[in-house]
């Protein structure tokens, strides 16, 4: 998928005017966000149960892998292969399509039921496939509906069409599978259930993500509530799973940990309803399961990251509840961000993977609140991660002269506390008149771009110098 | 340089690999496989079948319960009976051994396909932190059989109720060794949440979800 990265303000500004976009957020994002507090709250109330110790075991069991990435991989690579699997690795997304397309001619396959994989997105794989003469279709309901809609890009990580309301899916089904308009819910799963059935019984491949890969048993573990991940995986004769090298775990028992924190942030629910651990190909006298079995390790950028500032990152297990509970994210939806990864994670991984010139604003899409840092289960310090962008930008100076040149500017004045004094002093007198009188100033020439969103608060008066002077005047008389 | 050894080789360098910290690394990597510590979990009371029963139910499964392995065809035809289902549907070879004619089902021992309408499984163990069958793939206990048809109908002997999934791989690890094929943990019906954040039930898989427990086992 091609960044769109850099358009974010523009994106950002018409995804605001978007009554209809609007309207389908408000509706969704509250749902997440009472979901996940619930499932804390509950979790905590059994015996023995604390959240916040399992947010700590989590985070140290993702350091543990990324502090030998290595030696995880291989130890990963030597049990898969042993059951069967074919290891193999892409730098990034054009190996995993060359990768991906040339394991489907050996196979002479002519579709592919995928489930979601945001590594298909990044990759663009869809597109390859099709290129190849390879029908590629997507199987979970959200990402089908987004396949079928002219291929619209998804704008959540699990949820993929958080911004569509039922009316709009409605009539996407009519009028591709010319059928009546539908104005129930559970009447359109059935009919995408329908449609679905038929290309999994028929397609020859499978494509899946991993939610994690153990090491231990060189499994990979795919999480799903509607069943599609467990479809491409058991009727298709290969599968091929497509997933990051960060994905890894070391045991069954660190995968049990991590599986009590996803569903739990993601949806708010105490477990999925499937969670598959996949091990090797169909064994002798198996009456289901792939016969073959391709690993498919992606780079991407991940590796870059390793022995970094940003290394952290790497622990983020895809449950999109940073985005849930994002002010930003809330108000702009996913498109915005312009590539696969929205939110708060995204506007880390977007410019880590697609380059920090290519996503200037994502790190400034934030008000680092750190409603994200707080609910994220792996701990990642997401707003010092923006931050670091944010400096990294000015260390490379990609930040506009204007701005560049009113820091400087700022910083001399600062360093000189008379004339700082003074052109505060002046400043507020200024913000005051302006104000006329309210506590508010509903318009500012100079960052008029900044005031079209919001007020700015007028100051209370005085500046806080004249106020401590004041005090210490007055303290100073008590005291003698 | 082919992928794997570009990659591993900028994961080396920025890790500052040496052959001395390879043997460290690999000596953690043994360690942490031999100790196999289980994360923090919450404790649970005695009495694990009131919980899964509890959990199950939470996540839309139906529950019955029976005496003994032999009472399971009737309650079975029970079930499909009071919902007005299908009497005709496909059983794991494991439990071939039933009799299920003499419950008036027609249950065939085949792998299930896209037709069948009721499946009726067992399962490996059984998790009452979440209400959870675990299911592992072999000749005698297809994948599929809990996945393609409409309605799922599992036994679930009430001895093999385990707290937590850590339990469940400790038995996997003593009683079959090397995992199987496909381990599936299933919680209720299938359903998706995809359009406006509403929960419907039956998406790819089952639509409804029942458990026979049976005491005697
Ligand atoms: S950064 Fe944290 S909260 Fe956001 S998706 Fe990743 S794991 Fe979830």
């Amino acid at each position: 998928m091609r960044s769109q990265a850099m358009f974010f303000k523009a994106r950002a500004g018409d995804k605001l005017a978007d009554r209809q976009l609007q309207a389908n957020l408000g509706k969704a994002k509250s749902r997440f966000v009472e979901g996940r507090a619930q499932a804390v709250v509950d979790y905590d109330a059994a015996p023995g149960a604390d959240f916040e110790a399992l947010r700590d075991a989590a985070s140290a069991i993702r350091d543990r892998v990324l502090a030998n990435l290595d030696v995880w991989l291989e130890t990963f690579e030597d049990k898969a292969r042993a059951r069967g699997a074919e290891v193999l690795y892409a730098r990034d997304g054009a190996e995993i399509c060359r990768l991906v397309v040339d394991i489907a001619r050996r196979h002479g396959v002519t579709k592919a039921a995928k489930s979601k994989s945001m590594l298909s997105e990044e990759a663009g794989l869809n597109e390859a496939l099709a290129a190849a003469g390879i029908e590629p279709v997507e199987t979970d309901l959200g990402e089908y509906i987004l396949q079928i809609n002219d291929n619209e890009p998804p704008s959540h990580i699990i949820a993929p069409v958080f911004h569509k309301s039922k009316e709009e899916v409605a009539e996407l089904f009519a009028r591709t599978h010319h059928t009546p308009k539908k104005d129930d819910i559970a009447g359109m799963a059935r009919e995408a259930r329908e449609v679905l059935r038929e290309h999994f019984m028929s397609a020859e491949m499978g494509i899946s993500g991993a939610n994690f890969l153990i090491a231990e048993t060189g499994s990979a573990a795919l999480v799903t509530n509607e069943g599609n991940g467990r479809m491409v995986t058991t009727l298709p004769k290969v599968h091929v799973v497509v997933t990051g090298i960060e994905k890894l775990v070391p045991t069954l028992e660190d995968f049990s940990t991590l599986m009590r924190l996803l569903p739990r942030s993601a949806t708010g629910q105490r477990i999925s309803n499937y969670v598959s651990v996949l091990t090797g190909v169909k064994g002798e006298g198996d009456l289901d399961g792939p016969e073959h079995l391709y690993v498919i390790l992606v780079d991407n950028g991940r590796a870059s990251l390793v022995g970094t500032e940003f290394e952290p990152m790497l622990r983020c297990i895809r449950c999109g509840a940073c985005m849930n509970h994002c002010p930003v994210y809330q108000s702009v939806g996913g498109h915005a961000y312009g590539w696969v990864y929205p939110g708060p994670m995204g506007s880390v991984l977007t410019p880590l993977y697609t380059g920090i010139e290519n996503a200037l604003d994502l790190p400034h899409a934030s008000t680092l609140c750190n409603q994200c840092g707080v609910v994220c289960p792996v701990k990642i310090p997401l707003p010092e991660l923006l931050r670091k962008l944010r400096e990294k930008q000015v260390d490379l100076k990609l930040r506009p002269w204007r701005e560049r040149l009113a820091l400087r500017l700022w910083g001399w004045v600062a360093a000189r506390p008379a004339l700082y004094g003074f052109a505060a002093r002046t400043a507020v007198r200024y913000l005051n008149r302006r104000a006329g009188g309210t506590d508010r100033i509903r318009a500012l020439r100079a960052v008029p771009d900044w005031t079209a969103g919001r007020d700015l608060a007028a100051p209370e008066g005085r500046t806080f110098r004249e106020l401590y002077a004041e005090r210490v005047g007055h303290e100073g008389r008590t005291k003698r | 340089m082919n992928a794997r050894d570009h990659i591993l080789g900028r994961i080396r360098a920025a890790l500052g690999r040496t052959e001395r910290s390879r043997e460290a690394a690999r000596a953690e990597v043994k360690a942490t496989f031999d100790a196999r510590t289980a994360g923090p979990h919450p404790l649970f009371d005695a009495d694990l079948a009131a919980r899964f029963r509890r959990e199950a139910e939470r996540m839309s499964s139906t529950i019955d319960e029976v005496a003994a392995l032999a009472d399971v065809p009737a309650a079975v035809a029970r079930y499909l009976d009071a919902r007005a289902l299908s009497r005709r549907g496909v059983v794991w070879p494991a439990l071939a051994g039933l009799d299920w004619a003499g419950a008036g089902l027609a249950m065939e021992t085949r792998a299930a396909g896209d037709m069948d309408l009721v499946g009726v499984t067992g399962c490996f163990c059984a998790i009452a932190e979440t209400g959870t069958l675990m299911t592992c793939s072999g000749p005698r206990t297809p994948a599929a059989t809990s996945l393609l048809p409409e309605t799922h109908v599992a036994v679930v002997p009430m001895s093999r109720i385990v707290p937590a999934m850590e339990e469940a791989w400790a038995l996997a690890r003593s009683e079959i060794g090397e995992l199987p094929r496909a381990v599936n943990f299933i919680s209720g019906p299938s359903r998706t949440g995809d359009i406006e954040m509403t929960i419907v039930l039956g998406a790819h898989g089952p639509y409804r979800v029942h458990l026979v427990l049976v005491r005697g086992e």
